[in-house]
Formats: structure tokens, sequence, C-alpha cells
């Protein structure tokens, strides 16, 4: 498994990292969603209005051609040109003032008259020669080849773009006597009406090379619209081309349609929009809805602080407070007003402190009424009535004359004396690795090798008994510089095979041994008090072929037990494990 | 022999007189569909001996119901033609064409102006308060000619001789000229057919044509 990336060392940073790290990636990418949608959605807009606003102009177009086609008609038909034309020769200077007062009538910017063939009579330009006048003728050529009432193109005149019109002078109709031209510049003024219409910016410009390029007419300063020529894709087509140009520091939705020519330097116009404008207000939504996501942001952070806060303060609590019940304080107690699970947890960690409390209190008294090894053995396995049959080394201690000896007491000093006794051996017992079965008034029962085998267990009793005979003596010295009367005691050791194990009803148990052998060891020790052997400890044959290696015993001979065919031999054993008893008191 | 020289004098003789003997020109125009023309005029200019001097009757081009009445009349060079104004309303008929500009300002009905033609040409016929008033005036340096029914048939009766034929009419862009020799007594059928463009009168009270055009 790969390690992971980061570790943490708080729970609180966890969290607020977890929490703000999705937060983030869910609001950011929504965020940039809706600005990428606002941005298709911007252009979008902008592309099909554009394409509304060529229509406009086209629109736009065909009215102002319409009304100076209809106006050239009407005028056509005016009786004065014809008395004009009705005079042998034609007066053109005359015609020329006629057709400006036609031009004042229409408020054309150009009007020009013209023969059948084409040729230029008169014009209210001074400046447009009859050679300049080629568009003109070439519509005319048109008109006349296909018997149209009226024909109408952009052109150029004297290098300005124009939308030109001709109308045939009829006499009447359908003969055709010359023709009327009419020209309107595609002029900045036209530019700037149509972006009053449109609210666009109109550039006009021409060219598809790259020397050709320039601009004929724009709403635009200068040197912006000669940027929008110079951006001009370098083919035409039809139904025109929308991108998004960059034009000073704004960026513009740009629309570049083509215009129909008479075959000459094609021209086109370009419609644009901003698209920070269109944006304006999806970029104060956006704005708003950055600051919500900053603030979500903010309330979340605070929010996964206080929840880790909530989370990880009693944890840390808990934590300590582990650390306090492990060095074993169990008086403590953790206070969580909370109903939730640290609250249980609390709760449960309070419940398992006081079990923990009790156990220990129950350990230390089962220590105190049993030996600490069937202590642990309790506490360790399941208590279960039955046992096992195992090789155990029974010790069996047992006052002297205690009953004549209490009589000369008083009890609580009897109690207190053999309290004291009882103490100083059983102490030895279990430093000497013994386990104190039971005390049976004043005698003591104890185990080596069981409840916890142990391969020199004999070895352990014999030197236990031995120790126990000293201590016997030092306490006697003790006791009579007290002024109190001595003890004796006799010990009887045997080892056999025994059953061991808990024995007692359900609710009430006491682990101990039960066979011959025990019963073995207190009759050795029963044999004590005979004189003839002189010997406070009697050992049996068994306990001494259980030892590797036999200590100095004096043979006692041999003794039958009850219920038991064979004798048992038994042997002495002296205090400082001399033959001889050492003692005499 | 002397007989037969005989025989053979009286034959030229008769042929002589035959030949003085005045022939026919049949005429069929037909449109390139094939559909027949009215208001085709088709003239014979002699073109070996000078056409004679125009008759006196006059021609006429009325005006009734503000319309020319006929749409195509054809006279001879030198002709004197009426225009009666047989309507409710006044009229203003005016030419600005080569053959003759001249106008005869407003006039009431009832009256009749009248104009010598001495130039052979197309006159366009207008009136100046009616703009939808046409009427063509051809005016031909020979009495021999004749306008096409409405079957487009026609024929001209002339002496023999050779002639340039003329066929004109208002939608052709210009004449068809043949020349064609005409023998005595003989008739001559001849289909003519014509390239027209279409027709473009204005139609009256405002129904003018809308759309279709640039």
């Amino acid at each position: 498994m790969a390690a992971p990336l980061f570790r943490f060392r708080r729970f609180s940073t966890r969290l607020l990292v977890i929490v703000l790290g999705l937060l983030a990636a869910a609001l950011l990418s929504t965020y940039l969603l809706v600005t990428k949608a606002n941005l298709d959605n911007a252009i979008a807009h902008i592309e099909s209005r554009l394409a509304a606003d060529v229509k406009v102009f086209r629109a736009s177009i065909d009215f102002r051609k319409r009304f100076f086609a209809e106006g050239a008609k009407v005028v056509s038909r005016d009786w004065p040109i014809r008395t004009l034309y009705l005079q042998p020769q034609l007066d053109l200077k005359t015609l020329r003032t006629t057709i400006e007062s036609y031009a004042a009538r229409l408020n054309a910017p150009v009007f020009a008259t013209f023969d059948v063939d084409g040729v230029m009579l008169a014009t209210t330009n001074d400046r447009l020669t009859n050679e300049a006048c080629g568009p003109f003728r070439h519509l005319i050529q048109k008109a006349g080849e296909n018997d149209w009432e009226q024909n109408s193109d952009f052109g150029y005149l004297e290098g300005k773009l124009n939308v030109m019109i001709v109308v045939p002078l009829y006499a009447p109709e359908p003969n055709i006597i010359g023709w009327f031209g009419i020209a309107f510049p595609i002029d900045d003024q036209f530019a700037r009406d149509l972006k009053e219409t449109t609210q666009t910016e109109v550039t006009f410009t021409s060219g598809l090379t790259e020397e050709s390029k320039r601009v004929l007419a724009t709403t635009l300063p200068p040197d912006l619209a000669q940027q929008v020529a110079v951006q001009a894709p370098s083919e035409l087509k039809a139904d025109g081309q929308a991108m998004v140009t960059n034009l000073g520091t704004e960026r513009y939705v740009t629309l570049y349609a083509p215009l129909e020519l008479l075959g000459e330097d094609p021209a086109r116009i370009t419609l644009q929009r901003s698209l920070e404008a269109e944006l304006a207000p999806a970029r104060r939504l956006e704005q708003t809805m950055l600051f919500i996501l900053l603030a979500a942001l903010l309330a979340a952070s605070l929010v996964a602080l206080a929840v880790a806060r909530g989370v990880s303060q009693p944890l840390q609590q808990l934590a300590d407070h582990t650390k306090l019940v492990a060095a074993g304080d169990y008086t403590r107690r953790i206070e969580l007003p909370r109903e939730d699970e640290i609250g249980q947890l609390a709760t449960a960690f309070n419940h398992m402190t006081a079990g923990l409390a009790e156990r220990d209190r129950v350990r230390d008294l089962l220590g105190k009424v049993v030996s600490p090894e069937i202590a642990t053995q309790l506490l360790q396995s399941d208590l279960k009535l039955g046992g096992e049959e195992r090789e155990v080394t029974i010790l069996f201690c047992d006052l002297r004359d205690f009953t004549t000896f209490s009589e000369k007491l008083p009890p609580t000093e009897v109690l207190a004396l053999l309290n004291r006794y009882l103490d100083r051996m059983s102490a030895i017992i279990e430093q000497h690795g013994g386990v104190i079965d039971k005390y049976i008034g004043d005698a003591i029962m104890a185990l080596f090798g069981a409840p916890v085998a142990a391969p020199d267990a004999p070895g352990r009793a014999i030197a236990a008994a031995r120790d126990m005979a000293r201590a016997l003596d030092l306490l006697n010295r003790e006791l009579s510089a007290e002024g109190k009367p001595a003890l004796a005691f006799g010990i009887g050791i045997n080892t056999a095979r025994v059953v061991a194990g808990n024995m007692g009803s359900k609710t009430r148990l006491n682990y101990t041994v039960i066979g011959d052998g025990v019963n073995l060891a207190s009759r050795l020790e029963g044999l004590t008090k005979d004189p003839a052997y002189g010997t406070p400890i009697i050992v049996s044959e068994a306990t001494l072929d259980a030892m590797q290696e036999r200590p100095a015993a004096r043979e006692l001979g041999e003794v039958k037990v009850k219920g038991k065919d064979q004798a048992v031999k038994i042997y002495a054993l002296s205090a400082k494990g001399e033959s001889r008893p050492p003692y005499a008191l | 022999m002397k007989s037969r020289f005989l025989l053979a004098l009286l034959v030229v003789t008769a042929v002589t007189r035959i030949a003085a003997a005045p022939a026919t020109l049949t005429a069929t125009v037909k449109d390139a569909k094939g559909a027949p023309v009215t208001d085709a005029v088709v003239s014979l200019i002699p073109l070996e001996a000078a056409a004679p001097p125009p008759a006196e009757a006059p021609g006429e081009v009325a005006q009734e119901l503000q319309e020319f009445l006929p749409y195509v009349t054809v006279v001879q060079a030198g002709t004197k033609v009426a225009f009666p104004n047989r309507d409710s309303v006044q009229h203003h008929v005016y030419s600005l064409s080569k053959a003759k500009k001249f106008e005869l300002p407003l006039y009431s009905p009832g009256q009749k102006e009248s104009l010598v033609f001495e130039s052979t040409g197309l006159v366009t016929l207008g009136c100046n308060i009616h703009d939808w008033m046409i009427a063509y005036l051809l005016v031909v340096p020979t009495p021999w000619y004749a306008k096409t029914d409405a079957q487009g048939l026609t024929s001209v009766t002339a002496p023999a001789g050779r002639y340039r034929v003329e066929v004109w009419h208002p939608r052709l862009s210009a004449a068809l000229v043949q020349e064609i020799t005409l023998r005595s007594a003989e008739t001559l059928p001849r289909d003519f057919n014509l390239t027209l463009k279409p027709d473009r009168r204005i139609r009256r009270a405002g129904a003018a044509k809308s759309g279709g055009y640039r």
C-alpha cells in the first residue's frame, strides 16, 4: 500500500483540510462552470445579435435604396425635365441645375444624369468625371440588358464606398430616353447612424490581402479601425464570420459580413460588440458568487474547526485520562455533559475506570484471601469446577498445643499472636514459591507446584520448611523478650499426584488439591507430635525421591497410612539440615 | 418564221403588261414561341424606284378612356396626323423622339390637334398627365405598309419590283430587315419570326408592377 501523502498529527487539521478541500473543489468547479457558461452564453448572444444587426444594416441600405429609387422615379416623370429634352439641343447647364433641384428634393448626396448609352451628362458633384462614373455605367448596362426598372449596388466613387442606384428616364414608360443615377456614401456618418440604431461598433473595410486592407468608414478611433481591417479574415464567406477579437484592451465579438460589390476590391461590414459590456451583469453575479463562495469557505472552516475541537478536545482529555488509568489512578472521572457518541464514550470510560478500580480491589482482596498465584490463575482463567491431576508437594504446618496456649492469654492477644505467626510463615512460604492453600485454625496448608507447575517444587518446600523453623526460633526469642510463652510447630511434607482445581459450589469456589497425598502430608505433620520421632519436620520418601539432589535426612522407618496397603518411608529433617534435632526448647 | 417572231413579241408585251400589275406580300408574323404577333408593322421600301408621295388621307391617333387609340399607327412621311381628344378629360400629348419632338399642351375633350410628320422613324407618344398612356407612330418612307391582325397576318400590295421589307414591333429591339422581289400579279407568302422583349406597358390606377426588379 502506498504511503499516504500527508500524515495528520491533529484530527482538527485533518478535518479542516478534508472539509475545506472538498468544499473548495465543489465551489471552485461550480464557479468555473458558471463563468464558462456565462462567457459562452455572452458570445452566442452577441453573435445572434450581430447577425440581426447585419440584417438591420441590409434593411437600412435597402430602405434607402428604395427611397432614392422611388424618388428618382417620381422626379423622372417631372414635366420640366421633359421640356428640356423637348428642345432640339439638350442644354446641359440647365440640366445640371434641374438635377440640383431634384437632389435637393430627395436630399440625395450625389445626383447625375446619363444618356441612354450611360454617358454622363450632368452631375451635382463637379469632381465626378464621366470616367469615374464606371460603376454607374455598369449598373445602367445591366439594367438595360435585363429590362430592369432600377438597379443598385455597392461601388467605389472617387475611391470611397458608395451605394449607387440607377433608374431609367421614361418618355413614356417603357421608352427610355436616359438614366438618373443617385449615390449615397458609406462614410463615418453612415456608420455612426447605424451605431445609433444598433448600439454596435461599425467598421467598413476593404481588401483581402495585407497590403490592400484599409478602413473605408468606422465608428472607432482610427488606430483601432485599422486593427479591425488587419484582423479581417482573408477570404469572404457569404454568411459572414464571427470571432472573438481583442480591440485595444477589450475583448469584442466581431462579425465580418461581405458586401455585394461590382467586381471591384471586395468590401465588408464589420460589426462589433464589447464582450466585457455584455458580460458585465454576469461578472457582477460572478463577483457576488465568489464572495458567497469565500464566505461559505470561511464559515465551513469555522464550523469544521469547532467540530474538530468538539471531537479532539474530549479525545485529548480521554487520552490524558487513559494515561492516568494506565498509571493506576482510578480515582479520576471525566466530566463531559454531552449526549453524543463522545459523551457515551466518556460515560463508558468512566464505567471502565470504575470497573478497573473494582477489579483491582477484588484482585487485592483476592490476593489477601488466596495466594497471588491462585488469584492470578483465577483472574486469568474462566472460573469453573473440576480440576486436573498434577504432581504437587503439600506442606502441612500446625502449632503444638495451641489450644492450651490460647487459654493462657486473652483472645485478642491470641489472635494477634496467631496473625503475627501466620504472617511470618506465609511470607516464607511465598518467598519460596509456595502457595497458601488455606489456614485451618492455627494450621497452614501450602502447595508447591500448583497452581503453577515448578520442577523443583519439593526442594522449595523443604527449603521453606527449614526457613520456617529458623523463623520460629527468631519469633520465640522475640516472644520470650516480650515475656510471652514460646511456640512450637510440626511440619509434614509429601509429594504426590493429586487433583488440583476449583472446588465448591457454582457461586463459591476454592482452589485446592485433594487426594491421598494430601492426607499423607497431614498425617506426617501429625507424626511430629510423637516424641519417638523427635523431629518437627517429617518428609515422605516420595518428596526426597522427587528432588534432584537428595538432602541429608534421617530415616524414621515406615508408617502405614490409613486406607493404603503399602507402607511409606518417612524421614526427619532438621531445621538446619542436620540429622540431629538442633533445638531444645 | 415571221409569225413565230410575232408570237414572241406578243409574249414579251404580255409579260411587260403583267409586270405592271401589282403583287402581294402576305406576311405571317410569329414570336419565338410561335404565337401570332399583333400590331407588327410590315413596310415595303422600294429599292429601284422612288416611292410615290403620300396620299391626302391623314393619320389619326385618338385619345379615348385615357388610352391612345390605336396603339400602333403607321404613316408615310409627310402625312398629317390628327390627335383628336374623344375623352372626357384633358390630355397633353408629347414625344421626345428624335423623329419628332413635340408637345400638344393640355387640350380639352372634343378638340383636335394635327401635325405633319416629315421625318421617318419612330415617334413614341406619351401623355404628360397620364403616365400609362403610350402609343407608337411609325413614320415610314413608303405608302406600302400594313399592320398584323390578331392572328399575326397581314398583306401588302405593291407594284412588282425589289423591296426592303422592314418588320417592326414595339417590343422589338431593332426592326427585322429583309430584301424581297415581288413579281407581277404574284402573291408571295412570307413568315417572320420575331424575338420580342417582355411587355412592359404599365397598368393603370396604381396597379403598377412591384417587385421583380432590382
